[in-house]
C-alpha cells in the first residue's frame, strides 16, 4: 500500500516539476505498454463479470435487505434501515407486515451444528482413509473409487436413499441395530436424532471428497520426508503426526472451504427429504428458512437479510483460514 | 405407427425450438398487436392432470378454431416452481394470459395483478350455477378475479372393503372422529393390516386431516371461525388431541413413506383406511382388481358428513393481458359444463357447476357430485391454499412440521392459535 503511494507521489511530481537532470526515461513510458495494462484483455473481462454477477450482486441483496421490499411490484431504495435485522434477531411484527415473523436463532444453531460437524468429521474421516488408500494397498484404485463414488450422486437421489436407509420397519439402519439388539427406532421425524441423521447422510456423501483432497496432498509430499522420518527412529503414529500431517494444511483449508459450501448447500437435502422447505423446527437450517420467507411468504427483504447473515456466517468461518494462509505465504 | 411417433415428436421438438425462438425474439421485440395468442402456465406437466389440461384444451379449441394456445407446463413443476416464474413475469410486467392457481385467499399472493371479470366472465349463468362456496373462492375481496375449473374432497375416509369385513367393523355408521381412533383399534386387535394409512415425511398430510377433524369437532360454523382467525381453542386442541390418538395407527414407518406408498398399502390390503383428498381415488382406478363398491369404498369423514371440503383448481385474470379478448373466451369456456366434465374426466374431481351432467364421469365421481349438490355447507380448505393467505398458511404449516416431531398437541395448539398474528 505505501509503496504503491510513493509510486504515484513520484509519477505526480515528476510530471509537474520541471528537472535539471533530465528525469528518468521510465516515468514517460506510456501507461499502455505497461503489463499490466497489456494484459487487460485477458483478465479485465472475468474480472469485471465476477466483479458484477458475484460482488454485485451480494451488494445487492445486502441492499435489499435494508428495504421494505415484500409481494408483488419493486424494492424501494429511498428508504434503508436495520430493520430486518432487528427482526431476524429478536422476532416481532415488522412495520412492513401484519403478521410476526420467528427470529433466526433456532435455525442458526441448527446451522452451526451441521455446518461444524459435517465440515470437521468428513475432514478427520477424510484424513484417516486418505493415509490407509496411500499405503500400497491392494485394489487402491478401487477403493478410491468406492469412497468418491457417492459424491456424484445429486442430493435428491441421497435423501431418498436415506430416507428409505432410516425406515423404521425395513431400513437398514434399523436393521442393523436390530442385529445387535436395539429395538428399531424412529429416525427422520425423531427431534432428538433429525438433525443427526441429516449430517450423518451428508457425511457418508462427502467424506470421499475430503479424502481426494488429501490424498493429492500426501502425493505430493517428497517420500525423503517419510524416509527420514523413520531413519529419525519415528513410528508411524508419529511420524503422521509430526511430518506428514503439518504439512497438509493447504489440503485442509482447500477441503474445508468446498465443505462448507457443500453443508450450506444441504438446502436441496432437506427438500428432498421432507418434501418441501419446511423440515420442522429441528432440522430448520437457515437456508430453508430463507426460501420460505423469501418465496413462500414473499418476504423478500427479509428472506435477504437472512441470505446476509449466512454469507457472514460462511465468510466468518472461511475468512482466518484463508488470511492465516496468506500469512504463511501459502496461497 | 412407432415411425410416425418419432417423427411427430421429432417435429414437435422442432415446433417447440422454433416456438421459444420466437418467444424470445417477440420478448426483445416487445411487439403487442393484439394477436397474441393465450399464453397458459401450469404445473400439470404429466399424468391425470396432464391429460386434464390437454382435454380442456381441445374442447377449448373446437369451439374457438381461430383462437392460437400456447400453454405452458412450467417444467420439472411443482406448484410451488409455478408461483416463483409468475412471480418474476409479473414483477417484470410480463403476465401470461393466465395460470393455474388455487383461489380463494391464496389469490392474495398477486392481489394486485387480477382484474375484475364480472359481466364478461362471471355472468348470470355463471352465478346461478356455481354454489355459493366456490363462488366465494372465485373472488378477491369481493370481485371475481378467477374462474374454478374442478373440485377435489377433502374429508374423505377410503377403506378397503375386506380388511374391513375381516376386523368387522363398519365406517358406514360412524359419526365422530373418535369413532374412526375405535374402530382403528378394532382394526388392530382382529387383522394384521396397518389400521390407518398415512405419511409423514412431508407436514401435508397431517396437515389436512387435522382440517377435516377440526371441520367434524368444530360444525361448518366454528371451522369458518377458525379461518378467519377467531377460531375456539378448545376446538383446536381437541382436534389435535384425536389426531394424536389417531398417530398410534399409523405404519410404523410412516415418516419415510411417501402419499403414494401409503395409499398403495391400501390397495394390496396391507392398510384398512386412508384419509386423503379424492386424487386417492384416481390411483385405484387406474387399478383394475382394485374397484369402486367391492373392494374399496369412502365414508365423508366421520362427522363431516353434511360439508364438502373444498380443494380447487382456477384460471384467473390477469389486468395487463397480452391477449385480453381471447383469455375472457377461454375463462368462459372454462365456466362451461361442457369443459367442466372434459376436465374432470380425467382429473378424477367433480365440476363445479350444480348443472353439470355427470354421467359420463365414473360412478365414484357421480357419488361425489350428488354428495357436493346436496352438502350443507362447502367451507375451503387450508392446507390447500382456500382457506387461509399465504403467509398464515406457512404458519400452519410449520405448526405440523413441528407436531409430526413431537406431537405435542398444547404447543401445536398455542402454534396454530398464533398463525394469524
Amino acid at each position: 500500500m505505501r509503496n504503491l503511494l510513493a509510486k504515484i507521489k513520484r509519477r505526480v511530481s515528476s510530471s509537474d516539476d520541471a528537472r535539471t537532470d533530465g528525469g528518468s526515461t521510465t516515468s514517460s513510458k506510456s501507461l499502455l505498454r505497461r503489463d499490466s495494462v497489456r494484459s487487460a484483455p485477458f483478465w479485465l473481462p472475468p474480472f469485471l463479470l465476477v466483479g458484477l454477477f458475484v460482488y454485485g450482486a451480494i451488494l445487492w441483496n445486502v441492499m435489499l435487505s435494508l428495504t421494505d421490499f415484500e409481494g408483488l411490484g419493486q424494492p424501494d431504495y429511498s428508504d434503508l434501515d436495520f430493520e430486518n435485522y432487528t427482526i431476524a434477531f429478536d422476532g416481532g411484527t415488522p412495520s412492513w407486515s401484519d403478521f410476526s415473523i420467528d427470529p433466526i436463532w433456532n435455525a442458526t444453531q441448527n446451522t452451526l451444528v451441521l455446518m461444524i460437524a459435517f465440515t470437521v468429521v468428513c475432514l478427520a474421516l477424510g484424513l484417516v482413509m486418505a493415509i490407509l488408500v496411500d499405503r500400497n494397498i491392494r485394489f487402491e484404485n478401487t477403493f478410491r473409487t468406492i469412497y468418491l463414488l457417492p459424491m456424484s450422486l445429486s442430493f435428491v437421489v441421497t435423501a431418498k436413499f436415506w430416507l428409505y436407509m432410516y425406515d423404521y420397519s425395513d431400513g437398514l439402519v434399523n436393521v442393523a441395530l436390530g442385529a445387535v439388539g436395539l429395538g428399531p427406532v424412529e429416525i427422520v421425524q425423531n427431534p432428538e436424532l433429525k438433525l443427526g441423521a441429516v449430517t450423518f447422510a451428508l457425511i457418508w456423501q462427502y467424506s470421499g471428497y475430503a479424502m481426494v483432497v488429501y490424498l493429492a496432498g500426501l502425493r505430493a509430499i517428497p517420500s525423503s520426508h517419510f524416509e527420514a522420518a523413520r531413519v529419525d527412529g519415528a513410528s508411524t503414529l508419529r511420524m503422521y503426526w509430526r511430518v506428514i500431517i503439518p504439512q497438509l494444511r493447504t489440503a485442509t483449508v482447500s477441503a474445508m472451504v468446498v465443505l462448507v459450501v457443500f453443508a450450506l448447500k444441504a438446502f436441496d437435502f432437506l427438500y428432498s427429504m421432507y418434501g418441501g422447505y419446511n423440515p420442522g423446527p429441528s432440522a430448520d437450517i437457515l437456508a430453508t428458512q430463507m426460501v420460505r420467507e423469501a418465496y413462500g411468504n414473499g418476504n423478500w427483504a427479509y428472506g435477504s437479510a437472512i441470505a446476509v447473515i449466512l454469507f457472514i456466517m460462511a465468510l466468518s468461518v472461511v475468512a482466518p483460514y484463508i488470511y492465516s494462509q496468506y500469512k504463511r505465504g501459502q496461497l | 405407427m412407432s415411425d410416425n411417433k418419432t417423427i411427430l415428436s421429432r417435429r414437435n421438438v422442432l415446433r417447440a425450438t422454433g416456438a421459444a425462438t420466437v418467444g424470445m425474439l417477440a420478448g426483445c421485440g416487445g411487439g403487442d398487436d393484439g394477436t397474441e395468442p393465450i399464453e397458459l402456465l401450469h404445473a400439470w406437466s404429466e399424468g391425470d392432470g396432464n391429460a386434464a389440461i390437454a382435454a380442456l384444451i381441445e374442447g377449448f379449441q373446437e369451439e374457438y378454431p381461430d383462437v392460437e394456445f400456447a400453454e405452458e407446463p412450467v417444467n420439472g413443476a411443482a406448484r410451488s416452481n409455478l408461483d416463483q416464474v409468475m412471480q418474476n413475469r409479473l414483477q417484470s410486467n410480463d403476465p401470461p394470459s393466465t395460470f393455474q392457481t388455487w383461489p380463494g385467499k391464496t389469490l392474495e399472493k398477486f392481489s394486485e395483478a387480477y382484474a375484475d371479470i364480472e359481466g364478461d366472465v362471471w355472468n348470470d349463468d355463471l352465478k346461478e350455477n356455481y354454489r355459493s362456496g366456490p363462488q366465494a373462492q372465485a373472488q378477491y375481496d369481493g370481485t371475481y378475479v378467477a374462474v374454478p375449473i374442478n373440485i377435489h374432497r377433502i374429508n374423505n375416509l377410503f377403506y378397503n372393503t375386506s380388511v374391513v369385513n375381516e376386523a368387522g367393523v363398519d365406517p358406514t355408521t360412524w359419526e365422530s372422529p373418535s369413532d374412526v381412533v375405535d374402530g382403528c383399534a378394532t382394526i388392530a386387535e382382529n387383522t394384521d393390516a396397518v389400521p390407518f394409512a398415512h405419511q409423514t415425511s412431508g407436514a401435508w398430510s397431517t396437515s389436512q386431516l387435522w382440517e377435516t377433524v377440526l371441520l367434524a369437532v368444530a360444525g361448518p360454523d366454528g371451522y369458518d371461525d377458525y379461518i378467519n382467525g377467531e377460531g375456539a381453542e378448545s376446538d383446536v386442541r381437541t382436534a389435535l388431541e384425536n389426531v394424536v390418538e389417531l398417530s398410534e395407527y399409523f405404519p410404523d414407518n410412516s415418516s419415510s413413506i411417501s402419499f403414494t406408498e401409503a395409499n398403495t398399502m391400501v390397495q394390496e390390503g396391507n392398510a384398512a383406511f386412508i384419509h386423503q383428498g379424492d386424487w386417492a381415488a384416481g390411483a385405484y382406478s387406474a387399478n383394475d382388481e382394485f374397484n369402486y363398491g367391492e373392494d374399496w369404498n369412502h365414508v365423508p369423514y366421520p362427522g363431516t358428513s353434511g360439508s364438502y371440503l373444498l380443494n380447487m383448481d382456477s384460471f384467473p385474470y390477469l389486468d395487463n393481458n397480452p391477449s385480453p379478448e381471447a383469455t375472457k373466451d377461454f375463462l368462459s369456456y372454462c365456466g362451461t359444463t361442457d369443459a367442466q366434465i372434459r376436465f374432470n374426466r380425467e382429473k378424477g374431481s367433480i365440476p363445479p357447476r350444480e348443472d353439470a351432467d355427470v354421467s359420463q364421469l365414473n360412478q365414484f365421481q357421480q357419488d361425489q357430485f350428488d354428495d357436493f349438490t346436496s352438502a350443507d355447507a362447502q367451507p375451503p380448505s387450508i392446507q390447500h391454499g382456500l382457506a387461509v393467505v399465504p403467509a398464515v398458511q406457512t404458519n400452519v404449516g410449520e405448526a405440523f412440521s413441528s407436531f409430526i416431531e413431537s406431537y405435542d398437541a398444547d404447543a401445536t395448539t398455542t402454534d396454530l392459535m398464533n398463525a394469524f398474528n
